[in-house]
């Protein structure tokens, strides 16, 4: 029981981790109420994506071909990244200019120009990750006495989900507006980083890359990435006990440009 | 909707991103010819064999069949492979020439009980 409740509550965490963050920066804004219709239509997006996903890994839908989803899910990991990367850059500028955009009256303009890019990353990171739990909650259904199970996990898994959301509020809340941003700003990049290196290993796995060295160590005896709280760091920062070359350099650049051009920025 | 998807700041990284893309997606797969094949069987929590042994070098094939009644995820960042298998079908994975070693694989939905890894000597 533990162990499912935990698998659901880390598939849930990368999108608590999105829509949680958007929603305590949103809710500091003037125009929030336009911005929160965008968020809560990403998170309705997401679920719908969820299930469809869900849907065509169960191979009752054939939207797409076994090989299609593949690239699909790849798609999906690296255009999540650079949107991540995207949202950080544009609430960094906007939480700083926003006062002179409004005196100046281009606020409107600029900021419907990326509601739909935050829709976009918000569908995602829901979709992407609870296509999975969606299929792991109904294979439990399937097993024994797994209605009641059920019964007992999928509501104590939301309201984990939701404990996480509003650890995030409560963090916001009580640090310093400052502070809250730049851990806010940091776990993102963190979270774009492992989804950069995900879909590298994925493009790895199908063929389309060289490793070009695999692994290069290992480290699985300090943390395990197979194991909860390594394969949680994993997904959230791109750490692997044995890592291989290319995703590596990947993620040392990643970090090198996003740095630079955040520096640059301030 | 997409036409909209413009943002203001940092546009460099969309064409980046784009570009990376578009470069993943027109590198046709390599395809392996006269592979080994291995085969694991998933049965609602368990994975058999255990312990595969493989030749280093060598480029194979592992099928994994889902011969249960519940879904499983198979995954595997050493083989960097992750897929879901639905029950009653069967998923295919090409890996590339290996060094000699241990490999680990989990069934990630049954992770407490389905474990296995490839030794490849």
């Amino acid at each position: 029981m533990g162990n499912a409740l935990f698998i659901v509550w880390r598939e849930s965490a990368e999108a608590m981790l999105v829509v949680g963050i958007l929603y305590a920066w949103l809710k500091r804004r003037p125009d929030a109420s336009i911005g929160m219709r965008y968020l809560w239509g990403g998170v309705a997006a997401g679920i719908g994506l969820a299930l469809t996903l869900a849907l065509v890994m169960l191979g009752v839908a054939s939207v797409l071909s076994d090989q299609g989803l593949e690239y699909f899910q790849l798609a999906m990991m690296l255009i999540a990244a650079g949107l991540i990367v995207q949202m950080v850059f544009w609430m960094r500028r906007h939480g700083r200019t926003f006062r002179k955009e409004l005196e100046a009256g281009v606020q409107a303009k600029a900021a419907a120009a990326n509601w739909w890019g935050m829709l976009a990353v918000v569908a995602i990171a829901v979709g992407r990750e609870s296509a999975e739990t969606v299929v792991f909650l109904y294979g439990l259904s399937a097993e024994q006495q797994g209605i009641a199970r059920l019964l007992v996990v999928v509501p104590i898994g939301l309201a984990l989900a939701f404990l996480t959301f509003w650890a995030l509020q409560q963090g916001g809340r009580f640090l310093t507006w400052r502070t809250f941003f730049r851990v806010s700003e940091i776990l993102l990049l963190l979270l774009a980083g492992g989804l950069l290196v995900a879909g590298l290993e994925k493009s790895i796995g199908l063929g389309l890359v060289p490793p070009l060295v695999d692994p290069l160590w290992d480290s699985t005896r300090v943390l395990d990435d197979s194991g909860r709280l390594g394969g949680l760091v994993a997904a959230l920062t791109g750490y692997r006990a044995r890592p291989a070359l290319l995703p590596l350099i990947a993620l040392l650049a990643y970090w090198i440009i996003v740095s630079l051009s955040l520096r640059r920025r301030t | 909707m997409f036409a909209s998807l413009r943002f203001e700041t940092a546009s460099w990284m969309n064409v980046r991103t784009l570009a990376l893309l578009a470069a993943l997606l027109t590198t046709l797969p390599a395809f392996a010819q006269d592979a080994a094949v291995y085969t694991i069987v998933a049965r609602d929590g368990k994975l058999e064999p255990a312990v595969i042994e493989v030749p280093a070098g060598k480029r194979f094939k592992l099928e994994v069949s889902n011969d249960g009644k519940t879904p499983i995820e198979f995954e595997s960042k050493d083989l960097k492979q992750e897929k879901v298998v639905a029950p009653g079908a069967k998923a295919t994975f090409t890996i590339n020439a290996l060094k000699p070693g241990q490999y680990k694989f989990f069934d990630e939905f049954h992770e407490a009980t389905a474990k296995g890894m490839i030794v490849v000597k």
